[in-house]
């Protein structure tokens, strides 16, 4: 059921690029893609019990690497990307290990603490960052071009379209994997158990720290996605403001399923498109959205459908008991 | 630095302090005894200065008579989110969380849709300097601190000799042992939050005679309201103040010596430091 569905869902994202042919439409479903991969891999850091508000801060880093490394180090984008998602996990391993040893709220604090880090430290460092201004004209990707299949130069949206589509189906994959993985349900029992996790043998420091790890890997990813995306990178890009939306995707979708983020950010990003004449109050529907969420689907959309299952008992049959 | 500079942007984080310590008292109140962290609190301080804004130069009323009034509203907005928004999920830290983060939305745009986006400034009615020792000293910076020292005082008071502040210790430190002694758990969430949030208005309405004001103005707020409140333990008043005045004085100084951002990255690389290695704050205890 599940794999039916994802398989007609991709064949449609394949295909749309047929239909709209906007730069407009386009670009709010790159966005789209980049928010669902950011609100799934924020997902896998809150599976391990622990509410990362860094997410902004690493995207910074992975999108500063990006462009320093095709800039000043003359990388190629291909090579340059990957190293930026690399980077942002690089650095969340080294904070990482300090920073889980801070429980529940505190460990939230001071991932917004590291964020503004990052926010100063791009400011500050004039020489390398151009500071507050940030950098400018940064490069497309350099083309791809197989002979007669396929010619991508990433002059026009589409183009971009179908990279951020390849960068979300690969990192889903990997996500998922990760979770239905023995570290996916270790890093389940640490979240349930912490200290029963540990009892047994768990080393619960070293999943936390992974799970922030792999998180931030691919914020580092996005940063460096979305830098040459729209060819310009400022300190403050992903503010506090932009993480709190990301979380908020990962809460209104449902954060006990897979599924649940992708949902969120799908539905929160392209809403507001489609009601266009409500986009001044679109923060408030947001919140609204989100308050309704909280008060009485706490499970997210993806718990919906339990939900009616839980309201309509009459509608299935009870499984006879053995 | 010459002196003259020194003393200046001592006077300057003095009256930093006195910003930063009502921030902290009034969030410290709240996530103590409400069990939550309200990270809508810079927005209720951004709330203050609109309203004091909205006093002076829309209904025309003196500096202090506003500063009255946005306190009475803005304590009053904090008791009906209290009533509304955080109660339902009394034991639950991670829902009243979310709560809160949708309330910096709401509450950011809702001034936005009304006072708009640009920066606003009001003037302080103190213009003249005070000069001690050949120190001059800005009236509107004075004020801050000498306001701050007195609602410091009040709120210590409050608390010692009330039987409602007497309660509220009561309840941070031991909530259910609280409620099975016959406190009104209800009654004391309100009396914190209007506190609280009244606090916060204090802060923002001074703040804009110092400051241009902006809906944004409150993430600013937030984070040296934690800060502070990391630095000194959550739940302690002693170390408000105390965490207050050096993150004042740290923010005031240090800037002159160096750039804003180095000032910040060293405030901010500092708090990651302690939360690292003392948890429970400088002053706290566990």
């Amino acid at each position: 059921m599940g794999r039916i569905f994802a398989a007609v869902a991709i064949a449609c994202l394949l295909l749309l690029p047929l239909l709209l042919t906007g730069p407009y439409h386009l670009h709010v479903l790159i966005l789209t893609m980049m928010y669902v991969v950011l609100a799934s891999s924020l997902r896998l850091i809150n599976l391990s019990g622990q509410m990362s508000l860094a997410h902004g801060g690493m995207m910074t880093v992975g999108a500063y690497t990006s462009t320093l490394l095709v800039m000043k180090a003359g990388f190629p984008f291909w090579v340059a990307m990957p190293l930026a998602g690399f980077s942002a996990a690089l650095i969340a391993y080294v904070v990482g290990y300090p920073f889980v040893r801070l429980k529940g709220i505190y460990f939230s604090i001071v991932t917004i603490f590291f964020s503004e880090v990052v926010v100063l430290t791009a400011q500050q460092w004039q020489g390398l960052t151009g500071g507050n201004t940030g950098i400018f004209g940064i490069p497309r990707p350099s083309p791809v071009v197989i002979p007669r299949i396929l010619r991508m130069d990433f002059s026009s949206k589409t183009d971009f379209y179908y990279l951020a589509l390849v960068l979300m189906l690969v990192s889903l994959i990997i996500l998922y994997a990760v979770e239905r993985s023995r570290i996916g349900l270790i890093l389940r029992g640490v979240q349930q158990a912490d200290s029963l996790a540990e009892s047994i043998g768990i080393d619960t420091t070293g999943f936390k720290v992974l799970a922030f790890t792999v998180g931030s890997f691919f914020a580092g990813l996005i940063g460096g996605f979305y830098c040459h995306y729209i060819s310009a990178i400022s300190p403050d890009a992903f503010s506090f403001l932009f993480t709190i939306y990301i979380l908020v995707y990962v809460t209104v979708g449902g954060e006990k399923k897979f599924v649940g983020p992708i949902l969120g950010a799908a539905v929160l990003t392209i809403l507001p498109e489609v009601a266009r004449p409500l986009k001044a109050f679109m923060p408030f529907l947001f919140a609204a959205v989100l308050i309704a969420v909280i008060f009485f689907v706490p499970e997210g959309m993806a718990g919906l459908p339990d939900l009616a299952r839980r309201l309509m008992p009459r509608s299935e049959k009870r499984p006879a008991r053995a | 630095m010459s002196a003259g500079a020194l003393s200046q942007s001592v006077l300057n984080g003095l009256a930093l302090s006195g910003i930063y310590i009502l921030i902290a008292l009034g969030l410290t109140l709240v996530m103590s005894i409400m069990g939550i962290v309200q990270v809508a609190h810079g927005e209720i301080y951004m709330i203050g200065a609109y309203a004091v804004y909205y006093m002076i130069a829309v209904l025309g009323g003196g500096f202090f008579l506003a500063i009255v009034v946005a306190t009475l509203f803005v304590g009053g907005l904090g008791v009906l989110l209290e009533r509304l928004c955080f109660r339902p999920f009394r034991g639950q830290p991670d829902r009243a969380f979310t709560v809160s983060i949708a309330l910096i939305l709401i509450l950011q745009n809702v001034v936005l849709a009304i006072a708009g986006g640009n920066p606003l400034t009001y003037p302080s009615p103190f213009t003249g300097v005070l000069r001690i020792l050949g120190v001059a000293i800005s009236w509107k910076r004075l004020i801050i601190v000498l306001v701050g020292l007195g609602l410091l005082v009040c709120l210590f008071l409050f608390i010692k000799l009330t039987r409602t502040g007497q309660a509220m210790l009561a309840i941070s430190q031991e909530r259910e042992g609280a409620a099975l002694q016959g406190m009104n758990i209800d009654r004391i969430s309100a009396v914190a939050m209007f506190l609280g949030c009244g606090l916060a208005a204090v802060a923002g309405g001074f703040i804009g005679s110092l400051f241009s004001i902006s809906p944004t103005m409150g993430s600013f707020a937030l984070m040296k309201g934690i800060a502070v409140i990391i630095l000194g333990g959550l739940g302690s008043i002693p170390g408000a103040v105390v965490g207050g005045a050096i993150l004042g004085l740290v923010d005031g100084v240090l800037p002159a010596l160096t750039t804003t951002h180095i000032a910040g990255l060293v405030g901010f690389a500092t708090i990651i430091f302690i939360l690292i290695f003392r948890p429970q704050g400088i002053w706290g205890h566990d």
